[in-house]
């Protein structure tokens, strides 16, 4: 695949993240999360095409039905069961929000990041997206009210971080790669089981009704 | 033979002893008695290996250097290097912790069915083991990680008798203590690091040079923090009086008879061997730490009524005894006196493996008393030489040998350790001749208030009449506990009269470090065993001492005698008492035998006095029912030292508590922030 569709399919997880910023709607989240694991996994299948390993190959697939399938699947059900329609607002309002995410983006650009985008020359707009996408998946986490949309801060700071250690050449084995998204994984199944019981004490997936367990 | 003992297989093998003491006693922890047996004989064996090794390493001259396997991670390397100072420390932690273990195998035997012994034999062994790696360790990490499991272990002997609230208290001081001294040394670590290159000694001393001088004095005294907090000098001492108390007795008697003494061990090699050349003014604080801690550590223990404290505030004292020798020795080496300097290591040396022994004993002979009494307040003892014999007559000589009373061995290494200050003071100028002054005069002062202080401690114990109904209940200690005992008593006599012989070995020790290489000596030995200082400056002469002690004893004795007898007549009758019965309450106490002392030096000590009256009529104050007067002291250092500092950490503590939202959020917003600053740091 030529550099210029990558930087596409990189531009779609980007996008997707800033849709996440000022998505209102619990479902919206989910089927975002679940497009841009599928852009990964394009990445990912990418990296297949050019080494033709096949436990690359069995990566790819582990990621479409750990990220693509199941994990939607868990959120969806966690949606339905706790009839979250709606997911709950940020501390920051939108215009607010889309001006911070201007400047992270322009951070992630800047000459001072350059040792870490231009880790491999020729990927350095590639690595800089991903640096961007990373921070927006942090601020998304700092941002939002819902555990919901925190769990899938995580996961797209998961996503671009891979994105990030694929376009800068700092892959390890395969074997680790498939140790990492079992630990995924059994993180999601965790983190859904940990949401319906806060949901089931608080009534609320707001984490801000948290604040009572302060010390 | 000896090729194959002072090899790595003969030092790794010492090691495997102490190995399979410690998961032997753990593997057979249902049975008490054959986990204390197990546990016992494995750490004697090991202890044995110890002692074999390191005296053929020291007569040998034969200096080991060997790395166990490879590690992956690249900082970290399990390297020894043993020579003649590692094997010095070696020799005195194996000796003390064979007689140790002898003494182990009666005394846990009060604790079967109450604790567990596997634990106990599992963390004794892991404490000799470590400290064994502590000194031999040429890694600074690998270090680190001996110098932990060492401390880690002794919390976990210290906290052992968990039924006693104050135990646990003691421990968690321990460890608080514990980490704030391994936090400085591990910056002093890396700020060598930083220059260096490396954690290897080795290496760190080879590029010493590459060390600013400003940087080697934050070295220096993060150090003394450091080690000092585990040695015990003022006023980082606070946890031993606490801890102490609170261990098993034979572990109290490793833990101040050699694990304190790795402090020693650390800084002898820091600042003799690898921090080397070093300024003056390091030697001269060493002097005042010393003289400080000797002096207030002496003062303290007289105020003390708990046996095992008075002790463990007399470890502080003997730490001050040993910081004057190496003070000493870095002053002289300094100012290019090497053979003074030489002289000076020397009594350091010797007074380090002297404490050892004496406090040992003393420790266990307390252990014994208290297994009998089953209190350490002196106040409730009272005539058990009765009933004690023997554990009265080791801890006389241990009494006597820690307030240098000749010819016992703690004399001869005192003695060694004034003849370095009074070279000091012949031979230095200016201030650097008032500082040596001073410390001799803080020693003269030390030994006298340590001669008081245990004729109040053998009186208060052993001599007059019972002040409880369990002294009289009290018995002679098991025979494992009296071999322990008698042996270390037999090696505080005969370490005084062979002190020759072993000053000849410590000269080798101190030779083996490199700066002492060349330099001519200043102790010589007769023929007839006699020292002699610095060409006829001092000499004194065990052997005539001892023999002049026996005759003046027996002649004393002979003529008492002689006059008692002579032409009287003998009535037997009842000590005219002034109408009442004779009682304890008559007898002097601890107390009141130290307050004139404690009086004298109230300006330190700022006794306090509380009393206490119950009436029979809470209305009518006339008719008092008991009085109870309290005497106490204050504690100096914990009023304007540690309170201020816990004052000025709560206090920060409150305000940094308020980044504590409780929100998820916010924390995260932490970490992005630290995140961003640390990228824009370091790209």
């Amino acid at each position: 695949m030529s550099i210029l569709f990558l930087q596409f399919i990189l531009e779609i997880m980007f996008l997707i993240l800033v849709f996440l910023h000022i998505s209102k709607k619990s479902s919206e989240v989910v089927w975002a999360y679940m497009f841009q694991s599928l852009a990964l996994g394009i990445i990912l299948f990418n990296s297949y095409l050019d080494s033709g390993s096949i436990l690359l190959l069995v990566v790819v697939l582990l990621v479409l039905a750990i990220k693509v399938i199941l994990a939607p699947l868990f959120f969806n059900r966690l949606i339905k069961k706790n009839a979250l329609a709606f997911s709950v607002s940020t501390y920051i309002n939108t215009p607010l929000t889309l001006i911070i995410i201007s400047s992270l983006t322009f951070i992630a650009y800047s000459h001072k990041f350059f040792p870490l985008t231009n880790i491999i020359p020729g990927n350095h707009m590639l690595l800089a997206l991903s640096l961007a996408v990373m921070f927006l998946s942090l601020f998304l986490i700092i941002n939002r009210k819902g555990a919901l949309s925190q769990i899938i801060g995580v996961l797209s700071f998961e996503n671009s971080l891979i994105a990030f250690v694929v376009f800068a050449g700092l892959e390890q084995s395969a074997w680790l790669q498939i140790g990492i998204l079992f630990d995924i994984f059994v993180w999601i199944i965790i983190s859904t089981v940990f949401t319906n019981m806060i949901y089931e004490q608080f009534g609320s997936l707001n984490v801000t009704v948290m604040n009572k367990l302060k010390d | 033979m000896i090729e194959t003992i002072t090899s790595p297989i003969g030092f790794s093998s010492l090691l495997v002893f102490f190995a399979v003491g410690a998961i032997g006693s753990l593997l057979l922890q249902k049975d008490d008695k054959l986990a204390n047996i197990w546990n016992n004989f494995f750490a004697i064996l090991g202890s044995l290996s110890g002692i074999i090794f390191s005296v053929l390493v020291i007569i040998t001259g034969h200096n080991l250097a060997f790395n166990f396997g490879s590690s992956s991670f690249s900082l970290l390397s399990f390297s020894f290097n043993i020579d003649m100072l590692s094997a010095f420390f070696i020799f005195a932690i194996s000796l003390i912790a064979l007689f140790c273990s002898v003494f182990g195998i009666g005394y846990i035997k009060h604790f079967y069915k109450k604790y567990n012994i596997g634990v106990l034999g599992f963390f004794y062994n892991l404490l000799i083991g470590s400290m064994i790696l502590v000194v031999t360790a040429s890694n600074g990490i690998f270090f680190l990680i001996a110098w932990e499991i060492m401390s880690v272990s002794s919390y976990f002997l210290v906290v052992y008798d968990s039924d006693e609230r104050k135990n646990i208290k003691a421990g968690f001081l321990y460890l608080v203590m514990t980490y704030i001294g391994t936090s400085f040394i591990v910056f002093s670590f890396l700020l060598i690091y930083k220059y260096t290159n490396s954690f290897d000694f080795s290496v760190i001393k080879s590029n010493m040079a590459l060390i600013p001088s400003s940087v080697k004095n934050i070295i220096f005294i993060f150090g003394i923090i450091g080690f000092g907090t585990k040695t015990g000098i003022i006023p980082f001492h606070i946890w031993l009086p606490a801890a102490h108390p609170a261990a098993p007795s034979h572990v109290s008697a490793l833990m101040s008879g050699v694990m304190i003494k790795t402090g020693i061990y650390m800084l002898l090699r820091m600042a003799l061997d690898i921090l080397q050349p070093i300024p003056v003014w390091w030697g001269m604080v060493i002097i005042i730490i010393g003289s400080v801690s000797a002096l207030l550590g002496v003062l303290y223990a007289l105020t003390e009524h708990d046996i095992k404290k008075l002790l463990a505030y007399h470890s502080i004292e003997n730490i001050g005894i040993i910081l004057l020798g190496l003070g000493s020795a870095m002053v002289f080496f300094s100012l290019n006196m090497v053979p003074l300097a030489l002289l000076s290591l020397i009594a350091s040396l010797f007074h380090t493996l002297n404490h050892a022994v004496f406090k040992s004993l003393l420790f266990l002979s307390a252990g014994s008393v208290i297994n009998e009494v089953h209190t350490k307040n002196m106040e409730e003892y009272g005539g058990l030489i009765k009933y004690m014999p023997q554990t009265a007559m080791f801890f006389l000589i241990g009494s006597m040998a820690i307030s240098a009373l000749p010819p016992f061995n703690g004399f001869f290494s005192e003695w060694l350790t004034f003849q370095s200050l009074f070279q000091g003071i012949a031979q230095l100028q200016s201030y650097s001749q008032m500082v040596f002054m001073l410390a001799a005069g803080s020693l003269a002062f030390t030994g006298g208030l340590a001669l008081a202080c245990f004729v109040k401690a053998f009186g208060a114990i052993f001599l007059a009449r019972p002040r409880s109904e369990e002294v009289t209940q009290a018995k002679e200690s098991d025979t494992f506990m009296r071999i322990g005992m008698g042996a270390l008593a037999l090696l505080s006599i005969l370490f005084g009269l062979l002190s020759g012989y072993i000053t000849i070995l410590l000269e080798k020790v101190g030779r083996g470090f490199s700066i002492f290489n060349n330099s001519s000596s200043s102790v010589f030995i007769s023929s007839h065993q006699v020292f002699n200082i610095n060409n006829g400056f001092s000499s004194v002469a065990p052997f005539a001492i001892f023999i002049g002690i026996i005759l003046t004893i027996l002649l004393v004795i002979w003529i008492i005698k002689y006059n008692v007898n002579k032409n009287q007549k003998i009535t037997i009758s009842k000590t005219w008492d002034c109408g009442t019965a004779l009682s304890p309450r008559m007898e002097i106490t601890a107390t009141g035998f130290t307050r004139s002392i404690i009086l004298i030096f109230r300006g330190i000590l700022k006794p306090s006095i509380q009393h206490d009256v119950e009436y029979h009529d809470a209305e009518s104050r006339y008719l008092p029912k008991s009085r109870a007067v309290t005497l106490g002291v204050e504690n100096v250092y914990n009023y304007y030292f540690y309170q201020p500092i816990n004052k000025i950490i709560n206090g920060l503590s409150l305000r940094i508590k308020n980044i504590q939202t409780g929100n998820i959020n916010i924390y995260i917003s932490y970490i992005f922030i630290a995140l961003i600053i640390s990228l824009f740091l370091i790209l």
